[in-house]
C-alpha cells in the first residue's frame, strides 16, 4: 500500500489535533512533522503526535519526503501557505475558510494548478453520514425539486483566541462559518448563489471586535431560496459545541437533518455549570475527511470539496460582509 | 346595553367556528347572530349557539340586539364588513390579518375611532401560553438583552378556508401577509420594539404568472434597538408534516427556545397510526395542552375590554404596525430590495 507522508502547517486552528490523531489512526498515512510560528504551542503538539518540529514552515517544505501538508494556521495567512505549499509541490489540506480575501483565493487556485497538486478544504460537512443521507435522498429524488434550504451553524461562545482578532480571522461568525452551510447548499442544489442578503447583529458579547450574530438570506440561481444562521448564539453553558441543522423543502417533500443528534446525554451533579452535556456516538467526521484526502492523493482523484467549492463559499462570505454593510444585496459573481 | 353582549359572528368557516365555541363560553355574551353568505351553513351553526342565521350583516343589524361583531370573513371583505359595523356603532373583533392595504386599514382605524367603539384584531398568538410564556421571560430580562430572534410557523397548504381562498394570492396575501403575521406580530410584542428594516425572498408556486401564490417566506427583520428576526412560514409543507411552530431569542445572558413539536405529552401508536394525542380539537393546538384555550382567552380579553371600557390589546394601530411590517416584507420579496420603514417620532 502507498503511504502518504503528512505535515502540519500550524496548530493554530484547534481543529489540527483532530486532524494530526486522525493521520495517527489512519494505516496508509504517516504523521512526520509539525511547524508552527508560535514555537511553543508546536513544540507541544510534536511531542504530542511523535513528529519532528520545525519551527519555519518554509523550511518544513523543503523536505522531500513530505507529501502533503494542512493548512491550519489563522485564515488570513492561509494564502501564503498554501502557494508556499503548492509551489514546493505538496498536496494540500486548508482548513476553511479558504481565504479571507477573494484575490487572495484566486491566487491560491492559480498556484494550485499551475504545481498540478491536490488542495482540499476541510468542508467537513461532506462526510457526515447525516448530511450524505440527505444528499442521497435528495438525488434519489425523494423531494422533488428543490425548492428552500435553510440552515443554522450556531455555536457555543468560546474562549477568547484569534477567532476574535479581526487582523488575524478576516472577521467573526460571518467569516467562521458562512462557509459550511453555503457549501452544503451548493451541493444539494448544485446551483451557485446569485444574490446575498445579510445582516450583522448588535452583539451578544459586547466586548467582541468581531460580530457574534447574523442572519444570510440567499437566493440560488435555480431560483432555490435559502437562509443561514451562523451565530456564536449558545450560551457557555450550552450542552453541546453547537449545531448543524438543515431544512431541505422540495416540490415533493421536505428533510430536516440534524447533524450532530446522535448523542448520549449525562447530568452530572458535580457539574453544575453545565448540568446537561451532550456526547456525541456519531460517525468521525475529521478522521472521515482525512481519510478521503489521503485517497484523493493515492488514486489521483479530485477532492470531494476543492479549492473552488473554497473559493465560492469565500465569496458569499465577502458579500455577506458588503450587504450588512451598505444594508443591500450584492448580487454574484462580485465585482473585482 | 342589553343583559348580556349580543354577538354577530360573519363567517362560518373554521375560524367563526372556533370564535362561536370561544364566544359560547363567555357568560356576559350570547351569539344572536350568525351572518354567512350560504344561509344554510349559517342556520346550521346558528342553531347550536340558539341564535339566529342572516345571509348579510345589514340584516342580522337590523334584526337582532348586536354589541360586537365578529369578523371570521375571508381577508379581503374585513374592511367593508368592519367599517359597516363601525357605521352601525358596533364593537368590532376583526380577524387577523385586518386588511390586505395600509389604505384600508387606516379606514377602518377612522371608522372605529368616528363611532368610538372597541376595535381589536385577533392576533391569537398573544393568547398562546407557550408564547406568553417565553414573551414574559424575555420581558423579565432573562436572557439579557435580546440580539437575535428565529421564529417558524410551518404546515401543508391549509385544509381550511372556504373554496381554498387562502391560496389565492389576492384574497389572502398569500403567507407571508396570512401567516408570517402571527410571528411578526409576536415579536414586536415580545421586544417590544419595532421594525426598522425588513428582507423577504418568498417561493411562489402556481398554474398560471397571474395567479402564483407565495406560500414559503424567509424574511430577517431588524428592530431599531438592533435585534435581528429571522422568521419563516410555510404552506408548502408536505401533507404529513404537521403544523409547526418553533421561536428562539438568544441575547446577552442566554438563549430561550420553544417548540411545539417537542413539547405534546401523549403520543398514541397503533398498527395503523402514530398520533400525537389532541386534546383540543383544532389542528394548530393539536398536542399542546393549554391551561387555557388561546381562543377563548382572547375573546375573554375583547368581551372585558368592551364591558369595562378598556382598550384592547391589539387595537387598530397596534395590529395596523404590525400589518405595515408583513406588507413591506411581501413588497420586499417582490422586487428583492430591502424596505426601510417610517420611524415614528
Amino acid at each position: 500500500m502507498k503511504t502518504v507522508n503528512v505535515a502540519i502547517l500550524s496548530f493554530a486552528h484547534f481543529h489540527a489535533y483532530s486532524y494530526a490523531r486522525a493521520f495517527k489512526e489512519l494505516p496508509n498515512a504517516k504523521f512526520l512533522a509539525v511547524s508552527d510560528d508560535d514555537v511553543k504551542r508546536g513544540k507541544a503538539a510534536a511531542d504530542r503526535f511523535e513528529a519532528d518540529f520545525i519551527g519555519d514552515y518554509k523550511q518544513l517544505l523543503k523536505r522531500s519526503d513530505i507529501d502533503a501538508v494542512v493548512v491550519t494556521s489563522e485564515n488570513v495567512k492561509h494564502a501564503e501557505m498554501v502557494i508556499a505549499a503548492a509551489e514546493a509541490g505538496k498536496h494540500i489540506l486548508c482548513e476553511k475558510p479558504l481565504a479571507t480575501r477573494l484575490k487572495d483565493a484566486d491566487a491560491m487556485l492559480a498556484a494550485v494548478e499551475k504545481a498540478g497538486v491536490k488542495l482540499q478544504l476541510c468542508y467537513v460537512m461532506r462526510y457526515s453520514r447525516p448530511a450524505l443521507m440527505v444528499k442521497e435522498a435528495v438525488e434519489r429524488g425523494e423531494v422533488g425539486k428543490l425548492r428552500v434550504v435553510t440552515g443554522t451553524n450556531r455555536l457555543r461562545r468560546f474562549e477568547d483566541s484569534w477567532f476574535f482578532n479581526p487582523a488575524l480571522s478576516g472577521g467573526g461568525a460571518v467569516m467562521d462559518h458562512t462557509v459550511h452551510l453555503v457549501d452544503l447548499m451548493r451541493w444539494y442544489t448544485g446551483s451557485e448563489v446569485e444574490r446575498v442578503y445579510t445582516e450583522i447583529g448588535t452583539n451578544i458579547d459586547k466586548s467582541l471586535e468581531v460580530e457574534d450574530s447574523f442572519l444570510t438570506l440567499l437566493s440560488f440561481r435555480n431560483v432555490v431560496i435559502g437562509s443561514i444562521d451562523g451565530s456564536w448564539s449558545r450560551p457557555e453553558t450550552f450542552y453541546t459545541w453547537g449545531d448543524v441543522t438543515l431544512e431541505v423543502l422540495g416540490s415533493e417533500g421536505m428533510i430536516f437533518l440534524d447533524a450532530f443528534k446522535q448523542v448520549a446525554y449525562t447530568c452530572l451533579a458535580e457539574e453544575p455549570k453545565n448540568p446537561v452535556q451532550w456526547h456525541s456516538w456519531g460517525c468521525d467526521v475529521d478522521k472521515e475527511m482525512v481519510a478521503d484526502f489521503i485517497n484523493c492523493i493515492v488514486e489521483d482523484r479530485e477532492p470531494k470539496a476543492a479549492g473552488h467549492d473554497g473559493r465560492q463559499g469565500t465569496e458569499v462570505t465577502l458579500a455577506s460582509y458588503l450587504s450588512a454593510h451598505k444594508g443591500k444585496p450584492v448580487t454574484l459573481p462580485m465585482q473585482r | 346595553m342589553a343583559e348580556k353582549l349580543g354577538v354577530a359572528i360573519v363567517g362560518y368557516g373554521f375560524m367563526g367556528a372556533t370564535h362561536m365555541i370561544a364566544w359560547s363560553m363567555v357568560p356576559e355574551a350570547r351569539i344572536t347572530a350568525v351572518v354567512g353568505r350560504n344561509v344554510a351553513k349559517a342556520v346550521e351553526s346558528a342553531y347550536k349557539y340558539g341564535a339566529r342565521a342572516y345571509g348579510s350583516l345589514k340584516e342580522a343589524l337590523s334584526a337582532e340586539a348586536v354589541d360586537v361583531v365578529d369578523v371570521c370573513t375571508p381577508t379581503y371583505t374585513h374592511k367593508d364588513l368592519a367599517v359597516e359595523a363601525f357605521e352601525a356603532g358596533k364593537h368590532v373583533l376583526c380577524e387577523k390579518p385586518m386588511a390586505l392595504t395600509l389604505k384600508d386599514a387606516d379606514e377602518m382605524i377612522w371608522s372605529a375611532g368616528k363611532a368610538d367603539v372597541k376595535f381589536m384584531v385577533a392576533h391569537v398568538l398573544r393568547f398562546f401560553a407557550d408564547y406568553a410564556k417565553a414573551r414574559g421571560l424575555v420581558k423579565q430580562g432573562l436572557v439579557g438583552e435580546p440580539v437575535i430572534a428565529r421564529a417558524q410557523r410551518t404546515s401543508a397548504a391549509p385544509p381550511w378556508g372556504v373554496e381554498s381562498w387562502f391560496l389565492e394570492q389576492a384574497k389572502s396575501g398569500g403567507v407571508t401577509v396570512d401567516l408570517a403575521i402571527h410571528d411578526v406580530d409576536f415579536l414586536r410584542w415580545c421586544l417590544g420594539d419595532e421594525v426598522r428594516r425588513v428582507y423577504a425572498v418568498a417561493c411562489t408556486r402556481g398554474a398560471t404568472p397571474g395567479a402564483m401564490l407565495e406560500d414559503h417566506v424567509l424574511m430577517v427583520l431588524r428592530f431599531r434597538k438592533g435585534c435581528i428576526a429571522h422568521v419563516e412560514a410555510s404552506w408548502a409543507m408536505p401533507g404529513l408534516h404537521p403544523f409547526t411552530t418553533s421561536l428562539e431569542v438568544a441575547g446577552t445572558k442566554g438563549m430561550l427556545n420553544l417548540d411545539n413539536q417537542s413539547t405534546p405529552p401523549i403520543t398514541i401508536t397503533t398498527d395503523k397510526k402514530v398520533e400525537r394525542l389532541n386534546p383540543e380539537t383544532r389542528p394548530w393546538v393539536q398536542g399542546m395542552p393549554f391551561p387555557i384555550d388561546p381562543y377563548y382567552a382572547e375573546i375573554r380579553h375583547f368581551a372585558t375590554c368592551v364591558l369595562e371600557d378598556r382598550e384592547p390589546m391589539m387595537d387598530g394601530e397596534e395590529s395596523r404596525k404590525t400589518l405595515e411590517v408583513v406588507l413591506a416584507a411581501a413588497d420586499s420579496g417582490r422586487s428583492g430590495k430591502p424596505v426601510e420603514l417610517s420611524v415614528e417620532v
